[in-house]
């Protein structure tokens, strides 16, 4: 009986001893968690290789722009911090598509490689503020290859702003409705204004139900002209999504009559864990009578139908990917170099995100 | 008469070891119960993944409890870790979500959230407290180099492993039991303490203007 009480009381001791370091949490203090971040780094890099049918590159949209070559797209680096209220983002490019194609020189020539590099301040958890150099807010389609579905862009892409500098105030009236409003420089895609803050930009984001989101966006400026955008994306199964992209531009009155305007529709089909089938169908037209975009002289137009695929492996993305663009004019040129309303391209990309 | 007394003293003996021998157990047999409640996600009755503690608390009312916790959950943590959602009649509910990375990634950036409910429930001189609804919430990058969460995509824990390798899934949740059992760490605290946060104060040095 004495060793049965003796076993017990050690047995006792042990699990007070226990409970007692389990119980030791009074280091921790009451002071709020603040949801500060670490710096975090993101990117991606592209690589392709296009073939054109008529032997020479004939389809003007960015991107993806070597005939018969292995070519190489860019590297993206993306750093962010999050203090407090306070954020930032950093993002370099280096290489064709992250240099010269989509970003603008320096007053020698050269290249900043800036994609991104703006500051945000949330005064409130509704009300955020920021500047800098950012992405559009207007169009469907993105710079970074890790986040467009298709390789090759559409004509609206090609065609809208691809970074704005400026100013913008975010108000979130809730999860679902927010509008954003804000001054940017008088010239598209430009690190510096030519001399004005002339640009008006505001997007009103609306998400009717859970995975359709709805963005409504207009840029206006006497310097830049007037362009509204209609962006959206539902996803209407777990593995079905719809996207729309529609958008008209009109020239700054000085630079007279013309602009573009276009519809694009990109439904996206995921048959497995690792492989989705997407097509884009898009109609553009550039409007008589002063400019031509992307090689589609003014009052012609061009409907575009790309097929893809995207089949992932880890952070490896192979983009396998055929397009065939027809236009109501001669606007390219065939394997003989005569002028041909149609042309067609066929490319394999593989895009690393990490 | 002796041998009486003899027997009487050692059938008292017996008696007062039989107690302490019955309490002992009945203390060993609390401890082990207590300390059966699994201090990992669990899978509940529900097949929904759930984190559940229970904590003694001597010499604390149910009011008092309740008040602390409701402190808790409306002050110790930013709205998206965190968020008080509604109180009733002794159980306090929140909501909030914590970021994921995948262990393939080489980056350290958002790939997901993992949202939550915690529900605190207190009574007289203990409390208890459970995280589940685990919802998974798919994050993309966004044209400003954000990573944002990918809209209609959602996914429940449980079925964490149709869309994620073994390796992620695992790295998922062991980031997601670190950050539950921190929020119940912190609870503890609260619960202890009758005050509101407190600011660190740094403390200011006292410079002599002239006599040094």
């Amino acid at each position: 009986m004495k060793k049965i009480l003796l076993l017990s009381l050690i047995a006792l001791g042990t699990l007070t001893v226990k409970a007692a370091t389990i119980g030791s949490t009074n280091k921790l203090t009451m002071v709020a968690d603040t949801g500060d971040t670490p710096l975090t780094i993101s990117g991606s890099v592209d690589a392709y290789y296009k073939y054109d049918f008529a032997k020479s590159s004939q389809i003007g949209t960015s991107f993806a722009s070597d005939h018969n070559s292995f070519s190489i797209g860019m590297v993206d680096i993306a750093l962010k911090k999050t203090t407090g209220k306070t954020s930032f983002v950093g993002e370099v490019s280096f290489g064709p598509r992250g240099q010269q194609q989509s970003i603008p020189a320096g007053a020698a020539g050269d290249s900043y490689h800036i994609q991104n590099l703006y500051v945000n301040f949330a005064a409130t958890d509704e009300l955020t503020f920021t500047m800098g150099y950012m992405g559009t807010f207007i169009g469907y389609e993105v710079i970074s290859p890790a986040a467009n579905f298709n390789y090759s862009t559409s004509y609206l892409f090609t065609n809208g702003p691809f970074q704005n500098a400026g100013f913008k105030a975010t108000y979130a009236f809730s999860p679902k409705v927010s509008l954003m409003a804000g001054i940017f420089n008088d010239g598209w895609n430009a690190y510096t204004s030519g001399g004005k803050v002339d640009n008006f930009g505001a997007q009103l984001f609306v998400s009717p139900v859970d995975g359709w989101n709805a963005y409504l966006n207009v840029i206006t400026g006497y310097s830049a002209g007037t362009e509204f955008d209609l962006t959206t994306a539902y996803q209407i199964t777990d593995a079905f999504k719809l996207g729309l992209n529609a958008a008209d531009y009109k020239l700054p009155s000085y630079a007279g009559k013309g602009g573009f305007s276009g519809i694009a529709l990109y439904p996206q089909l995921g048959v497995s864990k690792s492989v989705t089938l997407g097509l884009r169908g898009e109609y553009f037209k550039a409007k008589a009578t002063t400019t031509a975009y992307s090689s589609i002289a003014p009052g012609t137009s061009v409907t575009a139908l790309t097929a893809t695929a995207n089949i992932k492996s880890g952070n490896l993305t192979i983009i396998p990917e055929f397009r065939l663009d027809n236009g109501s004019a001669t606007s390219f040129l065939n394997k003989s170099g005569m002028p041909t309303k149609k042309a067609s391209q066929a490319l394999l990309a593989v895009v690393y995100s990490f | 008469m002796q041998k009486a007394a003899s027997k009487g003293r050692l059938l008292f003996y017996i008696s007062i070891m039989k107690k302490i021998l019955l309490a002992a157990i009945c203390i060993i047999f609390k401890i082990t119960t207590a300390s059966a409640q699994a201090d990992t996600l669990v899978i509940d009755e529900n097949n929904k993944y759930i984190y559940y503690q229970v904590v003694a608390q001597a010499a604390s009312t149910a009011d008092t409890l309740h008040a602390r916790a409701l402190t808790f959950a409306k002050k110790a943590f930013v709205a998206s870790k965190l968020k008080f959602k509604d109180s009733d009649k002794g159980t306090i509910r929140a909501t909030g979500g914590v970021l994921v990375s995948k262990k393939s990634s080489l980056a350290m950036h958002e790939d997901a959230r993992i949202d939550y409910t915690m529900t605190i429930e207190v009574k007289e001189n203990r409390y208890r407290y459970w995280f589940t609804d685990f919802v998974i919430v798919p994050y993309q990058r966004d044209r400003y180099g954000n990573f944002v969460p990918l809209s209609g995509k959602n996914l429940a824990l449980e079925k964490g492993l149709s869309d994620l390798s073994k390796k992620d899934f695992d790295g998922y949740t062991a980031r997601l039991l670190a950050n539950v059992k921190d929020i119940g760490n912190r609870l503890t605290v609260y619960m202890k303490a009758p005050v509101a946060p407190v600011k660190k104060e740094v403390k200011k040095a006292s410079i002599p203007a002239t006599n040094w």
